[in-house]
C-alpha cells in the first residue's frame, strides 16, 4: 500500500470513532453536537501521558479513553434530564468551551533538551511515542482498524442484547420505554459515558498518528460531521456511520474529482438522500430486510 | 472606573444589538417550523461574500455612499435569496417528516454555502464596504465608534418594526397563530406551507440585516462568519428562551454585556469561555431561558425528540 492509502485509511478509521460515538447518542434518541470534546479530551490526555508522563502507549491510550468516558458520563448526568434542541445546544456549549479552554492551557515542560507539552492555542507538538516505540505507519493503521473493529463488534453485540433493544425503545419513545421498567436517566448517563469513552480513544490514536493536536481541530465542524456521517450511512445498523465516514473522506475528499467543488456537490447530495431516506441508507427498516435475507430464520431477541 | 464600565456597557450593547438581531431571525425560524436551521449562518455570509464581492468588482467605480447602500442591500437580498433555497431543499420536503434529517440536511447546504462562497472569493479576509467611514467621537472621555451608533439605532428601528408587524397586521396575525399551533391555523384558513416560506425568508433577511452591521463595522468578510453567526445567533437564541421575540432581543443584548465584561476582565479568550459556560448553565439549570415565561407549546417542541 502506499503512504497516501495508509494515511487515508488511517483517516477514516479515526474519524469513526467520532461518528460512533454520536450515532450511539442518536439511536438512544439524543442528538449531540458536542462529541468532538470527547475526541480532544482523548487526544490531550493520551498525548500528555506519553510525553510529559513517559507512560506506556497502551496505558495512554486506555487513559484517553477513560477521561472520554468520565467526561461523557459527567455531562450526561448534567443534562440527562435536557432533550431535543436543548441536549444538542447543551453539549454544543460544553464541547465549545472545551475547546477555548484547551486554548488557554499550556502545560510545558522541556524533555530531552525540547519544550514539549500542550501550548495552548499554538498546539500540542511532538507526540512521537508511537513511532519511537517502532510503530510504522502501516502496523498503526491496523492497531487503528483493529481497536475500530472491537469498538464495532461491542456495539453490535449490545444492540442485540436486551440493553440495546431497551436504548432502541427509549429513543424511539421514552414513557412508553420507562412504563416498561427501562431506567431511562440511568441508561442515557451510561450511553453517554460510553459514547465519550469511544471518542477519547479515537483521539488518543489521532494525537499519536498525527504528532501534533491543536485546540482548533476539535471544533463544532468536526462535531456536526460526526452526527452526519451516522445519518447518510444509517441509523439501522453500527455500520452506517462507517459508510458516512467512507463516502465524505474515502471517496470525495481523497479523489480530486470536483476540486473546489466537491462540497457543493457532497452538500447537495446530502441535502437530497435526506429527502428520499430520512434516517440514512441503511435505515432500520432495510437493515430488517437485508437480515431476513441472508438469515432467514431471524431470533427474535 | 466609571468611565470604564460605561464604556464597557456601550461596547457590550453595540455588539449585543447585532446579535440580537441574529438571535431574532433564529427564533422566528424555530418558532414557525419548530426546527433547527444550521445553515442560517451561511446563508448570512453568502449575503456577506456578494457585498464584498461588489466592492471588489465595482469598488472603484462608484461613490463611498452609494457603494455601502448597494452592499447593505445586496447582503440582505443574497441572504433572504439564500434562505429561499434552503426552505425549498431542506425543511419543505421534510415537513411533517424527520427533524433531525431537516437539521442535517440544513447543515450538508451550510458546507455547501460555505464552499461557493469561498469559490466567489477565495481570499481569507476581503474587505467590505462601510457606510461611516469616521474617526470614533469622545464623549465625556468614552469613545464612542460611529458604526455602534448606526449598529443600535438600525437594530432598535427594525425591532420596532418587526413588534408593530406582528402585533398588528393580518401577516403579523396568522404567524403567530401558526407559530402558537399549526392545526389550529390550518383550522382557519392560513396556508401554512406558504406562511412558513414567508417566515424564513423574514427571518433571513432580519439575519441579514444583523450580518450587515456587523460587517460593516468590521469592514471585513472572512469564511468563519457563517459559524460564528450562527453560534451568535443560537446562544442569543437559547439564552432568551427558545421562540419568543422579546427574548432574543434580551438574550441578544446579554450576550454582548457578558462578551463585553469578560473581555474588559480578562481578555478575549476568557470572554468566549465564559460565554460557553453560562449558556452550558442556563440550559442545565433553566432549560426555558433567561426570559421567565416559556410557552407551552414552544417548550413542548423544543424537547420533542428531534
Amino acid at each position: 500500500m502506499s503512504d497516501f492509502q495508509i494515511g487515508l485509511l488511517s483517516n477514516i478509521g479515526m474519524i469513526s470513532f467520532v461518528a460512533l460515538s454520536a450515532y450511539l447518542l442518536l439511536i438512544s434518541g439524543a442528538i449531540s453536537f458536542g462529541q468532538q470534546a470527547y475526541f480532544g479530551l482523548g487526544a490531550y490526555a493520551a498525548g500528555v501521558a506519553t510525553t510529559l508522563w513517559d507512560w506506556p502507549l497502551a496505558v495512554a491510550l486506555g487513559f484517553g479513553a477513560l477521561l472520554g468516558g468520565l467526561g461523557g458520563g459527567l455531562i450526561g448526568l448534567l443534562t440527562r434530564k435536557l432533550n431535543g434542541l436543548y441536549f444538542a445546544i447543551a453539549t454544543l456549549a460544553f464541547a465549545e468551551f472545551t475547546r477555548v479552554a484547551l486554548e488557554l492551557w499550556r502545560y510545558q515542560r522541556t524533555i530531552d533538551g525540547e519544550l514539549v507539552g500542550p501550548d495552548g492555542a499554538n498546539g500540542f507538538n511532538g507526540i512521537r511515542r508511537a513511532f519511537e516505540d517502532g510503530w510504522h505507519p502501516l502496523s498503526f493503521m491496523i492497531l487503528i482498524w483493529l481497536l475500530l473493529g472491537a469498538t464495532l463488534l461491542a456495539l453490535t453485540l449490545f444492540d442485540r442484547s436486551r440493553a440495546g433493544a431497551a436504548l432502541r425503545g427509549a429513543g424511539e419513545d421514552p414513557v412508553l420505554a420507562t412504563l416498561l421498567g427501562t431506567d431511562v436517566m440511568r441508561l442515557r448517563v451510561a450511553v453517554a459515558s460510553a459514547a465519550g469513552a469511544i471518542a477519547g480513544l479515537g483521539g488518543g490514536l489521532y494525537a499519536h498518528l498525527n504528532t501534533y493536536i491543536e485546540p482548533s481541530l476539535f471544533d463544532v465542524m468536526l462535531g456536526v460531521h460526526a452526527l452526519a456521517y451516522g445519518l447518510i450511512g444509517g441509523l439501522g445498523t453500527a455500520l452506517g456511520p462507517l459508510i458516512g465516514v467512507l463516502v465524505d473522506i474515502g471517496i470525495l475528499e481523497s479523489s480530486r474529482l470536483f476540486q473546489g467543488w466537491r462540497m457543493v456537490v457532497f452538500g447537495g447530495l446530502v441535502a437530497l438522500l435526506l429527502i428520499w431516506r430520512p434516517r440514512g441508507l441503511l435505515d432500520e427498516a432495510t437493515v430488517r430486510r437485508l437480515r431476513t435475507l441472508v438469515l432467514p430464520a431471524t431470533r427474535h431477541a | 472606573m466609571v468611565v470604564e464600565v460605561l464604556q464597557t456597557l456601550i461596547d457590550g450593547l453595540s455588539a449585543g444589538a447585532a446579535y440580537a438581531l441574529l438571535g431574532l431571525g433564529f427564533t422566528l425560524m424555530f418558532g414557525v417550523m419548530r426546527r433547527l436551521n444550521l445553515s442560517y449562518g451561511a446563508s448570512l455570509m453568502v449575503g456577506g461574500y456578494l457585498g464584498a464581492l461588489l466592492a471588489a468588482r465595482m469598488g472603484n467605480a462608484l461613490p463611498v455612499g452609494v457603494l455601502a447602500l448597494l452592499a447593505a442591500i445586496v447582503t440582505v437580498a443574497g441572504a433572504t435569496l439564500a434562505g429561499l433555497y434552503v426552505e425549498r431543499l431542506c425543511f419543505a420536503p421534510l415537513r411533517r417528516r424527520s427533524a433531525v434529517a431537516a437539521m442535517v440536511s440544513s447543515f450538508a447546504v451550510w458546507m455547501q454555502l460555505e464552499a461557493l462562497a469561498s469559490l466567489l472569493l477565495p481570499l481569507h479576509t476581503n474587505p467590505y464596504p462601510t457606510p461611516l467611514d469616521l474617526a470614533p467621537i469622545d464623549v465625556a472621555g468614552l469613545t464612542v465608534r460611529p458604526e455602534h451608533v448606526l449598529t443600535l439605532v438600525v437594530a432598535a428601528v427594525v425591532a420596532l418594526l418587526l413588534h408593530r408587524m406582528l402585533a398588528r397586521s393580518r401577516f403579523g396575525l396568522a404567524l403567530r397563530t401558526l407559530s402558537d399551533s399549526e392545526p389550529a391555523a390550518e383550522a382557519v384558513g392560513i396556508d401554512a406551507r406558504r406562511m412558513t416560506l414567508l417566515a424564513f425568508l423574514l427571518a433571513s433577511a432580519l439575519g441579514g440585516i444583523g450580518a450587515w452591521l456587523v460587517l460593516a463595522a468590521d469592514q471585513q468578510v472572512t469564511p468563519m462568519f457563517g459559524m460564528w453567526s450562527t453560534l451568535k445567533g443560537l446562544i442569543a437564541m437559547m439564552l432568551g428562551g427558545l421562540g419568543s421575540i422579546p427574548g432574543a432581543i434580551v438574550g441578544g443584548l446579554l450576550l454582548g454585556l457578558i462578551e463585553a465584561s469578560g473581555q474588559a476582565l480578562w481578555g478575549p479568550q476568557v470572554r468566549e469561555l465564559i460565554a460557553y459556560g453560562l449558556l452550558f448553565l442556563v440550559l442545565v439549570v433553566r432549560p426555558g431561558g433567561l426570559y421567565g415565561r416559556t410557552e407551552v407549546a414552544l417548550d413542548l417542541a423544543a424537547r420533542e425528540r428531534l
